[in-house]
């Protein structure tokens, strides 16, 4: 009982928006989305946040998963595997910029936290540049080595991505605090489902389709607008 | 020049393998009229552009199996008048349950060719089954490709997977698009996203197996966020536009292309850069056919222009 007390409040740690990993600096698009007037009160927020975490779901939560077994299994070269398949499939520059800014620094703190011959791998070959190094992976690694379960690791990564939408429109979206809990309260309510379909997913099968969330992407990328780096 | 394994299966149409498809599953039963991969249902595509010994781009490889049809090149494009261009046609009209393409495309060192299809390409209404479609782009050094086809309209309750594996030279430049309407939009009182699953991949790698990226979109409208800011929103037809090409002809089409969301044309547009340096994606949203045909031309216009030094000719009135 004392052991799982002790990861599950550490599930909280990794989970909580003050971790710092740089979640703050980064929107998902949210910000053009807002400026453009897409997203402009707490149904179209509540949207635009599925779709983030729809997005996410089947191939960022599949990258984090397979990383987590790898991490279990000892298997450091399928960790290095998952990392570049995983980059593969990101289309845009902020989307990559965002999961190497944030796995380097989620790596840089476990290296503090944990004693692990695959971490130090890990972030030595992110720090020679062999591996991209993204975020997805680094949870995987730091959930395995935390006595977490699998579900812990995608309950963690969803809430990630949506709160991640939902801090930002409290910067530039019409919404209140207590319009983002409700979102939140109701979103959370669907990652069963997405787990049971992404915990048997392979790379083959990592899939996502959010065409107007990447041509906001693309506006960001090309416009000037810069309170967030995506 | 070609690729040994497409050679192997000159003599009769190859496999078209979706096993692995977990998302196809669902839909595996016998359609109950002609059996998956009956004579008919099994189309075959070979085409391979080279230049010939003066220097000029042919059609010097073409195969095929019912119900794909490609008769001859013809040069009618007034800007590059020396360059082939083939359109693909289907004696069988639409897609139709349990078909099976295949359609290979090589082009070789220094040559040009463009591609299209006759006509938009209809994806009928399944009950058993599924149709798939396998495609494989290769380009030599220094080769060029247009691969410009008509839409896609899938019809209510089809299911179509479609794969596309480019292995395209570092040196050369390849300009893929795909255009999806949400259905027909004005049949029987409205049919967009009524269909049951759209699976579709494009991923692109070098002659020594180096992959770049790999896109994957699946669509089961059913599940009711088709809608949702994010995803399609308020628009109903979407294109999407892979061009593999060196970086610094890359970034010379990326400057020139905008990202826009203009609300009086009803159309959006955006532009990134692939992953490790593979070249560019462009991705349009609309509500018509039109004015998205017409922003990826002009996107492929600007993109010939990198490359070849002109821009695409105006549309045929007719397409």
């Amino acid at each position: 009982m004392d052991k799982r007390m002790t990861a599950l409040f550490h599930l909280l740690q990794y989970s909580d928006a003050t971790f710092p990993v740089g979640t703050f600096s980064f929107s998902n698009g949210l910000e053009t989305a807002s400026y453009e007037k897409l997203v402009h009160d707490a149904p179209t927020l509540e949207q635009y946040a599925r779709s983030a975490a729809r997005q996410a779901a089947f191939s960022d939560g599949v990258a984090a998963l397979k990383a987590y077994r790898s991490c279990k299994a000892g298997d450091y070269n399928a960790i290095r595997e998952i990392d570049s398949r995983l980059m593969l499939f990101k289309m845009n520059d902020e989307a990559r910029l965002m999961l190497k800014r944030m796995g380097k620094k989620l790596a840089e703190l476990a290296s503090r936290i944990f004693t692990s011959e695959i971490l130090r791998q890990w972030l030595s070959d992110i720090e020679s540049d062999l591996t991209p190094g993204s975020y997805p992976v680094a949870q995987g690694i730091v959930f395995a080595l935390s006595d977490l379960g699998e579900e812990d690791l995608y309950v963690s990564h969803q809430y990630g991505v949506i709160n991640m939408i939902l801090g930002a429109a409290l910067r530039c979206v019409r919404v209140s605090h207590y319009d983002t809990q409700e979102i939140l309260f109701r979103l959370a309510a669907e990652t069963p489902d997405l787990y049971d379909e992404a915990r048997d997913m392979d790379f083959g099968d990592m899939n996502c389709f959010v065409p107007e969330m990447d041509i906001l992407a693309s506006l960001h990328e090309k416009g000037s607008m810069r309170m967030f780096m995506s | 020049m070609f690729n040994k394994d497409l050679q192997l299966h000159y003599s009769d149409s190859p496999e078209v393998d979706f096993s692995a498809a977990r998302e196809m599953k669902p839909y595996l039963e016998e359609p109950k009229a002609m059996y998956v991969g009956a004579p008919g249902k099994r189309g075959y595509l070979n085409l391979g552009f080279e230049l010939d010994t003066d220097g000029k781009s042919i059609l010097r490889e073409l195969d095929r199996r019912a119900p794909l049809i490609v008769q001859q090149e013809l040069y009618f494009d007034e800007k590059l008048p020396g360059m082939p261009c083939v359109y693909i046609l289907s004696s069988g009209g639409p897609n139709i349950d349990g078909d099976r393409y295949m359609q290979n495309i090589t082009v070789g060192r220094g040559a040009m060719a463009w591609v299209s299809t006759g006509a938009a390409t209809k994806l009928a209404g399944m009950k058993y089954n599924y149709s798939g479609m396998i495609q494989n782009i290769v380009l030599e050094q220094d080769a060029y490709l247009e691969f410009l086809p008509e839409p896609i309209i899938p019809h209510a309750s089809t299911r179509f997977i479609c794969d596309t594996r480019m292995c395209v030279d570092p040196t050369a430049t390849v300009l893929y698009s795909e255009i999806y309407m949400g259905g027909r939009k004005y049949y029987n009182g409205g049919e967009l996203f009524k269909f049951d699953i759209l699976s579709v991949c494009s991923h692109g790698e070098r002659p020594d197996g180096e992959q770049l990226f790999r896109e994957k979109f699946i669509i089961r409208p059913d599940g009711g966020h088709i809608r949702d800011c994010g995803v399609m929103g308020k628009y109903d037809i979407f294109a999407n536009v892979i061009v593999m090409t060196p970086p610094d002809k890359a970034e010379e089409i990326y400057k020139r292309t905008d990202a826009y969301i203009d609300r009086s044309r009803h159309l959006a547009a955006g532009v990134t850069h692939l992953p490790n340096g593979a070249g560019l994606l462009f991705k349009v949203l609309g509500m018509e056919p039109g004015p998205v045909k017409a922003a990826v031309r002009e996107f492929a216009s600007g993109v010939r222009m990198a490359i070849k030094g002109v821009p695409l000719p105006e549309e045929f009135p007719w397409r």
